[in-house]
């Protein structure tokens, strides 16, 4: 694809995307769009995780982590002054007289994230394959733990409440725009091939003078950032949450959606949000029992779960590499794109 | 199946349970989320079971305004997310004029600036933050009593019943309601004259509490001792102290109302008292007695603690203020309800005073006595702490 005609299919995608936007809300009722809010903001954080994960093979847990300090760091920088009086009032001074709009907040926690991860990813990045995973959950469960001591800042185990409702449909979709664009133009550039090559060999790499070090860490903050933006989003979705929506299962909820398509591809990590989401939702409403007239099915209640569970596992046994499987699904189709 | 197939499919059944609304209009629904699986499921289930029993009984006896309720239930999964993708379907498409549900605030948290946004009137049996009106607005209401009362309860009763001067305070500082119970109570308990001698502090899930047992045992001896703990540590509590000697009562709030007290207490759950909801047992007060044996028929087994009640009076509550208002309007609900004033329910008598959305009722007291419970007494507190 040439360069004009890429230019020329962003815009018109995001043109796209903006209509709908603009549009969705006047066509279908409240809960659809917070439904599409919620796969929005779990595109952004499975496209990041996918950057890590997928396109240089280090198979970090810690995602969440990340998460995790975004949706604190932006709640306690949005937090009116009067929420903060009543709900955290031994926060040192420097940090109670500010109060911060949505969006330099989200970009705030961004950073503060990308800061950790240069810090944690400086000794972590070296390691490879089960290790670095293990490492990782260390650092999901020190981030929790963090949040659950750190009363001043955080209430501790209780509530985190008070956070303005500001992701709007808007909010997320544009947030879901930048990380999309970002990710592709690092993916396919030389940045990413230095990526593929550092996953599919790191000797070869070495050998041909790739810095596996560089690449790694550059992949795992850039993904930190987008991880802190999308914490920022869901906290100011939810307006409460407490360290245990950020934790084991959320990590294995984001990874689902991450895995059950293709991997290493952002597409994949978009299509497999919007088929968790609308499946676990489609479900959730099933469980509740069907009238058919002539015949009913009771509610079942935890069924969704146990159907959902079983949709993964049949997808493994028979698609390993996905539902995809080595496909993509990206504006090529409709630009032609230049064969190398 | 192509992937873009499978999105068409997954949406179009989507799109047509939004749309096949059950538009039967000669019925009033009302919105029941309620954690029926996740960690809450075991006081949630209970409010449910307890409110499809009045649903049923309502109905029989011919409804409200003419018509049937329909209870439009939705699992909540203990999870803050599908608690709120929930809220706007009951809302936007469901369009129930009231709801009611969860017993927990975190749960109310997560769903009350949608309801209070949308207009639409919210009341919750068991999450008994007196805090929690406030946070999200007019809209949202308790039918069980706040923690101030509770606790302005218990200081009374340890006062009263067990003579206590000298109260040794210990809490788990690690949520909301035990904090929060913890201050209430010494408030009330100063107030009337009491005096606290010591306080520590443990964390929801400790295993041992080795160190806050001798910190008790090194000072002056306690007439009660008073522990603000969540259900799933009280046993241990309990059992850890009796084994190290700590022979006094033991004293706390509807956190101790499940059968773990007694099945991981055992022996040394005797002589601790508790403030709950109500005295849910054969030999209790007649309304619970009815409650009690329908519960049994109904289910087969007993209500399992008295957040099955509070579920039955909820919806009990909300029938009243629709037949009050004579209308579905949520507006005309919502102001029925701030105006209830002496509904009798089995849990004790509702009365919302002007421009507070928790109630003003009796709480029961319940001892344990060779590792059964007994009522140990009903309590109207005379002083209770402000919100």
């Amino acid at each position: 694809m040439s360069r004009a005609a890429a230019f020329v299919a962003t815009i018109v995608a995001v043109a796209v995307v903006a209509g709908l936007v603009a549009i969705l809300p006047q066509l279908v009722n409240d809960y659809i769009v917070r439904v599409v809010i919620v796969m929005c903001i779990s595109g952004v954080l499975v496209a990041s995780m996918g950057l890590g994960n997928g396109f240089t093979g280090v198979f970090s847990l810690g995602h969440v982590g990340f998460v995790a300090v975004g949706a604190y760091v932006s709640g306690i920088l949005s937090l009116s002054q009067a929420a903060k009086h009543s709900y955290l009032p031994d926060l040192p001074g420097w940090l109670s007289g500010i109060t911060l709009p949505f969006l330099p907040a989200t970009i705030v926690a961004g950073l503060v994230c990308v800061v950790l991860a240069l810090v944690v990813g400086a000794p972590l990045m070296r390691l490879s394959g089960y290790f670095v995973s293990v490492a990782t959950l260390g650092f999901l469960i020190i981030v929790n733990v963090v949040l659950i001591n750190a009363v001043d800042f955080t209430r501790g185990a209780r509530t985190f409440t008070g956070v303005p409702l500001e992701t709007t449909l808007r909010w997320a979709a544009g947030w879901l725009v930048v990380t999309v664009i970002v990710l592709a133009r690092v993916v396919y550039s030389p940045t990413g091939r230095r990526y593929l090559s550092v996953r599919e060999d790191v000797i070869a790499a070495r050998a041909v003078g790739i810095k596996v070090l560089p690449a790694r860490l550059s992949a795992f903050t850039l993904g930190a950032f987008f991880a802190g933006v999308g914490g920022s989003l869901y906290g100011h979705y939810l307006g409460s949450f407490s360290p245990a929506s950020f934790y084991m299962a959320y990590t294995f909820a984001l990874i689902s959606m991450l895995v059950i398509v293709r991997m290493p591809s952002i597409s994949g990590a978009l299509v497999g949000v919007v088929v968790v989401t609308v499946l676990s939702e489609v479900l959730r409403n099933l469980e509740r029992g069907l009238d058919f007239g002539a015949f009913a099915i009771p509610p079942l209640y935890g069924a969704s779960q146990i159907v959902l569970g079983i949709i993964f596992i049949l997808i493994m046994i028979f698609r390993p590499s996905g539902i995809m499987g080595d496909r993509e699904f990206g504006l090529g189709r409709f630009v032609k794109r230049k064969r190398a | 199946m192509r992937p873009e197939m499978r999105f068409a499919i997954g949406l179009a059944l989507a799109a047509g349970l939004a749309t096949s609304a059950y538009a039967a209009d000669d019925t009033i629904k009302i919105g029941a989320p309620f954690n029926v699986t996740g960690a809450l499921s075991s006081l949630d289930a209970p409010a449910l079971n307890g409110a499809k029993l009045k649903l049923k009984e309502i109905n029989d006896a011919g409804g409200v305004l003419g018509k049937k309720l329909e209870l439009v239930i939705y699992d909540t999964k203990t999870d803050p997310t599908v608690i709120a993708s929930v809220a706007s379907q009951l809302i936007n498409q469901d369009k129930v004029p009231v709801a009611f549900g969860f017993t927990d605030s975190d749960s109310v948290l997560a769903l009350g600036p949608i309801f209070q946004q949308a207009g639409v009137p919210f009341i919750t049996p068991g999450a008994t933050s007196p805090k929690l009106p406030e946070q999200i607005g007019d809209q949202v209401f308790l039918a069980c009593f706040g923690d101030n009362v509770q606790a302005a309860a218990g200081a009374e009763f340890v006062a009263g019943k067990l003579a206590g001067k000298n109260v040794y305070l210990l809490r788990d500082n690690s949520t909301e309601y035990t904090t929060l119970l913890a201050k209430y109570f010494e408030e009330a308990f100063t107030h009337n004259g009491g005096t606290i001698i010591g306080r520590d502090d443990y964390k929801s899930g400790d295993k041992t509490f080795t160190a806050q047992i001798t910190k008790i045992k090194a000072g002056a001896k306690p007439d009660v001792v008073y522990v603000s703990a969540m259900p799933d540590d009280i046993g241990l509590i309990v059992k850890q102290m009796r084994q190290a000697g700590i022979t006094q009562p033991i004293v706390g709030g509807d956190g101790y109302d499940t059968p773990l007290l007694t099945q991981v207490g055992g022996k040394a759950s005797n002589d601790v008292y508790y403030s709950t909801h109500a005295y849910m047992a054969a030999d209790s007060t007649p309304g619970i007695q009815k409650f009690y044996t329908d519960y049994k028929a109904a289910y087969g087994m007993d209500p399992e603690n008295a957040f099955a009640a509070l579920g039955y009076d909820t919806l009990g509550l909300i029938a009243d203020a629709i037949t009050r208002a004579g209308s579905t309007d949520p507006a005309k609900i919502r102001d029925a309800i701030a105006a209830t004033d002496g509904f009798a329910g089995i849990t004790g008598s509702i009365t919302f005073p002007k421009d507070v959305r928790v109630p003003a009722k009796t709480v029961t007291m319940i001892g344990v006595k060779d590792e059964k419970l007994f009522l140990a007494g009903e309590v109207k507190p005379t002083f209770i702490p402000a919100p």
